[in-house]
This record gives structure tokens, sequence and C-alpha cells, in this order.
């Protein structure tokens, strides 16, 4: 019996990724230590994003229509391969709590300065909860909605941002060390693309897995050039100041000032931030839970919802104790520790399947 | 399930209660809206003194809305805004005293202005600038001027027609755009430039005139008159009226306006410009290319309005945007601040040699040759196309 019984399709999928990699980077603008190249970060960064996403999806079309929990387990036996699941699934829980406390943050200093950490956090973990709950297929077709608005609102804001934009803010191109430029480009390599990696624990689910690297890859590249252009739009704006501010892309929709009438539209961004924001929660909490799940043979992943959640919770509290702790963390710190996760654990296990010819045929029962 | 659907009835109409957000909400009528900020430092102690110009709402609506006792209130001017000030060792000690006697929590999502009085402009307003940037509250977009005297003296004085003077001088601010003749400055403004490397942060200057008032009293009304040049966050100097005029020309921030020629006046219709750096053997050569069009308003002259004269009014023309061009430049290089930005378009253009020409960017700046190109152009000489008098 399937723990999960829900299909998507690669569409779905498509949009669901764009979604997930929106998710935190609305708040911590990807690139930002490239100053104003920061677009260039961006697109390096999204070149190797591409590369990770080539590993996991190759490993992803190897073992059609299985989790990387299982494929652990068949690759390496079911010792090793829980032991490597775990850390995966501890990855995907540290990532889950590193949004939310992103989230929180943000929150807190922007919108809803009275209101405890405690409460907005268990409020989100409560929506992502119920949506884990409800399966796959449910977020998925939430992603549909919700992501159209989104990048109909991004664009909306980058329209009404024109007039206060001045192109020449972005020249000269190249302005910084090459090697600050590599750095911060494989930082948004990881960070925001290859995050995407949690959908390993999602594409055994797409309803056609030969249409799944295709979706993935579309997912990223279209999420990719929107960051690229909320790049551009944030350096031409706010020109030396964007990489001072800690949140480039709300002082950006601060400016707008269409005619003394239309202003005061940043908690447009900042609802882009809350619902994008559920999708990454939502996407490593679901890959965390079915996981752990997965790992101990349980019937359902349902009872240990909730657990999680709160574990997740308390995590996200008490993990950084500042904003400037967490985007060291964020800049420099998460570049290195995801390595593993991201490249290593993908990479090694395709290339122990390969070298042990797996899956056989029939290997299906295994 | 009869059991579970009740549940989940009581929860939905409990939750709301206490994740509306509104248990800490404030009424409107216990808050003090600021609409201005003056900030003044004194020049011995270096004590802050915060100016808070703010709004009270329901005074505001009644002169606004019913004639009959509006006038009334009229009479008295500081009766919808209410002026207070309050001293400290820094921006937020100062904050915190004010705070403390009064009677309403202070808001200052709805800030017009920051007013920098004179002095403090000249000690640095490096701390001023960081506490505002710092806190969530205060938006980018907020417009900032330099007083000539204290803020507080600008934030005291009603002029113009509109009841909140913070309010009105903002109009009049954002509405002198159109007749560029000062520059209009936010915060962000102002913090790119101060963040660049070499350019000079700016700020347009108020100062106070009097006039004879209409009993025969002497009335007391603000003005803009001048342009407050910084170095870093100290102010070093200002620009009158024509220099302003040349920074703006060479800055492409003429929108509109009028130009004032010997025997003439024109209106400015488009205007354009662009400054291009040239570097030869280690020598910074600056050309301002300005493109201009106008319409003829008033010709004082008995001559046929014919293309001649039009030539003739196009080159009095850019003799006069030339001029004023060179006197900002000569007064900048004086002041040796880079108000123009001409660092930033060298880095633009070129980025390998910057490094050693930032370094020294304060011995070549005084002594960069700068060309002014004009080109203008007359577009239309109104409903008539002879002389009215002849000679």
């Amino acid at each position: 019996m399937s723990l999960e019984n829900g299909k998507i399709s690669s569409f779905q999928l498509s949009v669901l990724i764009i979604g997930f990699i929106f998710g935190a980077s609305v708040i911590i603008a990807p690139g930002q230590g490239a100053g104003h190249d920061a677009w260039m970060a961006i697109a390096l960064g999204l070149t190797e994003g591409l590369l990770i996403a080539w590993i996991f999806t190759a490993l992803a079309r190897h073992f059609k229509g299985k989790t990387l929990v299982e494929i652990n387990s068949l690759v390496y036996g079911k010792i090793l391969g829980n032991f490597i699941s775990v850390l995966f699934i501890w990855y995907l829980f540290h990532l889950g709590a590193l949004v939310l406390n992103n989230y929180s943050r943000f929150l807190e200093l922007e919108l809803y300065p009275a209101t405890p950490k405690t409460l907005t956090l268990i409020l989100i973990m409560l929506v992502c909860a119920s949506s884990v709950r409800r399966g796959i297929e449910v977020l998925a077709r939430c992603s549909l909605i919700l992501v159209t608005l989104t990048i109909l609102m991004a664009i909306f804001d980058t329209l009404l941002v024109v007039p206060h934009m001045d192109l020449h803010n972005l020249l000269p191109i190249l302005d910084i060390p090459i090697g600050k430029l590599l750095w911060t480009s494989h930082a948004t390599a990881i960070f925001p693309f290859g995050d995407a990696v949690a959908f390993l624990m999602v594409l055994a689910f797409v309803n056609k897995p030969e249409k799944g690297r295709s979706a993935v890859f579309k997912g990223v590249l279209i999420a990719g050039l929107v960051l690229i252009g909320v790049a551009v739009r944030n350096a031409a704006v706010l020109g030396q100041m964007n990489p001072i501010y800690t949140y480039p892309t709300y002082i950006t929709a601060q400016v707008i000032d269409v005619g003394d009438v239309l202003t005061r539209v940043e908690v447009l961004v900042a609802i882009n931030l809350i619902t994008m924001g559920f999708f990454k929660i939502s996407v490593a909490y679901y890959g965390a839970v079915l996981g752990l799940a997965q790992v101990f043979n349980l019937r359902s992943y349902r009872p240990i919802i909730l657990p999680i959640g709160i574990l997740m919770v308390i995590l996200a509290l008490t993990n950084v104790s500042n904003t400037a702790e967490m985007f060291d963390f964020a800049n420099n710190g998460y570049p290195i520790y995801t390595i593993p996760f991201q490249i290593a654990i993908p990479l090694i296990t395709l290339l122990v399947a390969k070298l042990r010819k797996l899956p056989q045929i029939g290997g299906e029962q295994a | 399930m009869k059991g579970k659907q009740g549940f989940v009835l009581i929860l939905l109409i409990i939750i709301p209660v206490f994740i509306s957000g509104c248990w800490d909400s404030i009424e409107l009528n216990k808050l003090s809206i600021i609409s201005g900020l003056g900030w003044d430092v004194d020049a011995d102690t270096g004590q802050v003194t915060l100016t808070f110009q703010s709004i009270i709402p329901s005074e505001t609506k009644g002169a606004a809305g019913s004639s009959g006792d509006g006038g009334q209130k009229r009479g008295n001017p500081l009766h919808t805004i209410q002026l207070d000030s309050s001293t400290g060792s820094s921006a937020y000690d100062a904050l915190n005293r004010y705070s403390q006697h009064s009677s309403r929590r202070t808001f200052y999502q709805h800030t017009q202005l920051y007013i920098l009085g004179r002095s403090a402009a000249e000690q640095g307003i490096y701390p001023f600038l960081d506490s505002i940037a710092r806190n969530p509250i205060n938006r980018p977009n907020v417009l900032m001027v330099v007083s000539e005297k204290k803020a507080r003296d600008i934030l005291s004085i009603q002029d113009g027609m509109e009841s909140i003077q913070a309010m009105g001088m903002a109009a009049e601010i954002k509405l002198s755009a159109e007749y560029s003749q000062y520059p209009v400055v936010t915060y962000l403004e102002f913090a790119q430039r101060l963040l660049s490397e070499t350019t000079a942060p700016l700020a347009p200057m108020v100062g106070i005139i009097e006039q004879a008032g209409p009993e025969g009293d002497s009335v007391k009304k603000t003005r803009i008159n001048g342009t407050a040049v910084f170095k870093g966050d100290k102010m070093i100097g200002q620009l009158n009226e024509d220099e302003s005029r040349g920074l703006l020309w060479a800055i492409n921030k003429i929108k509109k306006g009028f130009l004032v020629i010997p025997g003439a006046n024109l209106e400015i219709v488009t205007a354009k410009s662009k400054i291009i750096p040239e570097l030869q053997d280690e020598k910074i050569k600056i050309t301002i290319a300005i493109d201009e069009e106008s319409n003829l308003l008033e010709y004082d002259g008995h001559r046929e309005i014919s293309s001649d004269l039009l030539q003739d009014l196009e080159k009095g023309q850019a003799r006069e945007i030339e001029r004023q061009v060179m006197a900002a430049v000569e007064k900048s290089q004086a002041l040796n601040a880079d108000v123009f930005g001409f660092g930033d378009t060298v880095h633009r253009k070129y980025k390998k040699e910057w490094p050693v020409l930032k370094a020294r960017w304060e011995d070549i700046y005084p002594y960069i040759e700068v060309v002014v190109k004009v080109k203008t152009h007359v577009n239309e000489i109104g409903e008539i196309n002879k002389a009215l008098m002849r000679d």
C-alpha cells in the first residue's frame, strides 16, 4: 500500500516548483552580495541550479515512481539506506524550519511588530500541516492559482515602479571581483534553485514520470527568469541602497507612488511572500513527513504531521538568534552545508545504482 | 460525524476572535500623526532636538468640511497641527522624552518631510539617516530639506493654503519639480548619493522670508531658496538659484519651467542631458550634452518673428543654459563636491582605471575640464507672429 495515492501532472509540478523557488527568495533577495550585478549572479546560479536539477532528475528517472527513501533502501540496503534517508529528511526538516524562521522574522519586523513570533509560526504551520495532510495533489492544485497571482502581482509591482527606475544603476557590468561573483552565484544556485532537490520526495507522484525532468527544468527556468527580472528591478530602483536593505523587494514596493493615490502597496509583496513561503514550507514539510513514514514503514504518514510540525516550529524559534545570524548563515554557511544533500546524495546514489546495475528488470517488488 | 462538524463550527467562531489581528489596535483619536519631523543639533553641546509637527485629525476635518467654524479655525494657524519638540543626547533619547509627556502615541507612517537644521546638517546627519533607515516604520520616499536656520522655525510657520504646514511644504516641493528650479530629494535618493563613492548628496534649502501681510503686519513665509551640498553626511555649502538650475540641467532633472534670456522669455517643453566622460592620458574631460526644446512666451523686441530671430533666440538660450551649468560646475569644483555624479559616470565607462582614479578623486575633481554642448530649438511662437509695436 502506498502512503500517497495522489498523482500530479507535469504542468502542476512545474508550477509547484516555481512557487517553491519563490518561497523564501521573496524575502532574502538572492544574489544580494553581488550588488548591482545580482542579476548576473542569479543567471550563473540558475545554470548551476539546472545542473543540480539535472542530477536529481536523473536519479528520479532511473527509479521511476520511487521517492528518495525507497531509492536509498534499494541502493544501499536497509540500514545504510535508511541512515542516508534520515540525513536527507533532516535536511528537509531543517529547510522547513529555516524558511519558517525567515518568514516570522520578516513578519515581525515589517508587519506585525507586536505579535509574538510563536503565534505567527504556529498559524503558518497549521496551514501547512493541513495541506500536507491532504496530500501532494491538493498542494499542486493550490499552486496553480496562487503562483499565477504572485507572478501577476510581481509584474504589476514592476510596471508601477518603472518611473523610479534608473538603468544606469546596473552599470558598470561585472563590477565585483570574479571570486565574489562566483561565490554569490554558487550561493544562489544552492538557495533558491538547489533546494528544489526536495522534490525527490515528490517526483514519484508525477503521472507521466518521463516528463518529470522537463517539468522541473521548466519550473526552475521560469522562476529563475522572474528572479532575474526582480533583481534588475530592485537594483534599478534602489541603486546603491539595494545591498543595504535587508528586504529590498519590500522597499522597492514602498517606493511605488502613482499620483499620491496608488501608494503603500508593499503589503502586496508581503502577501506574495506569505503564499509562496507556504509552498516552500509545505513541500519540505511534506517530504520530511512522508520520508519519515517510509523509513519507519508506517501505514499512514498522517499521525506524525503535527509532531513534526511542532518540532519544526521549535527549531525555527531557536536555531538562529537574530537576523544578522540568519543572513550570515544564508550567505556563508548554507552554500557549503547543503552540498552533501543537494549534490552528493543524489549523485553518489545515482553512481552506486549504475554500478550495481539497479533497478533490475522486475525489481519493482523490492 | 455530527459532533465533529459542531467542533469545527465552534473553532471557526472562536479562532477569529483571537487571531483577527486587532488585539493591539490603536484608534485614530489615540494617535499623534507626525506630518513633519525636524532635526536640530546644538553646535556646542551636541544635544539633539527633535521637532514633531503632529496632525490633530478631528480639527483638520472641521477646517475642511464645514465652512462655519472652519473659517474661525483658520484664524488660529496652529490649531490643526501641534508643534512640539524635545531634546536629548540622541534621536531616540529625544524621542523617548517626547513620548513620555505625549498624551498620544506617535505615528510616523504618514511623515511627509524631514527637515534638517542647518547647523545639524553641517555637523553631520549620519545618526539621523541611520535611525531613519533602520526603523521599518519609515518610508524611503519621504522628502528631505535643509532649513536655513533651525528646523523648528520652519515647522512653526503657517504658509500657503494648507492647514498642515509640513504637508503644504511637501506639496510645494513636489509641485516645484514642474518648474525645475531646485532638486526634489527623497530620503532614498539622498542615501543613494551618500553611498556612492564620489557623488555628493543634495537637498533643497528652505528659508524664511517676511512679507507684508493683509493687515499691514508682516507675515513670515517659507521659500525654497537654494540647494544644500553635502560631502559625506556633512553639509559643506550651497548652490544659489542659477547654480541649482545649472545642476538640474546637467543631471537631466529639468522637466518644465521658464527660461529668461535678455529680451525674451521661454517655456521649456522638453530637455534631455547626458554626461559623457572621456579619459585621455590620465586626464578626465567631461562633456555635458544638453538637448532642449522650448516655446516662446514673451518677446520684448520689435523684430519680425522670422527664422532668423528664432535662431538668435536659440543661441541666446544656449548661452544662458551654458552659463548656468558652468556656474554650477565652478561652484561645485570650488567646494570640491561632485554634485553631478561625474565620478559615477567615469566609473561606469572606465571600470579598470576607476580604482586608481577613485583614490585621487579629491585631487582630480576641482581640475576636471568640463565642456557644455547645448542644442536648443524653439517650437512654437504663440498666437501672434509680428511685433505689437513697430520701431
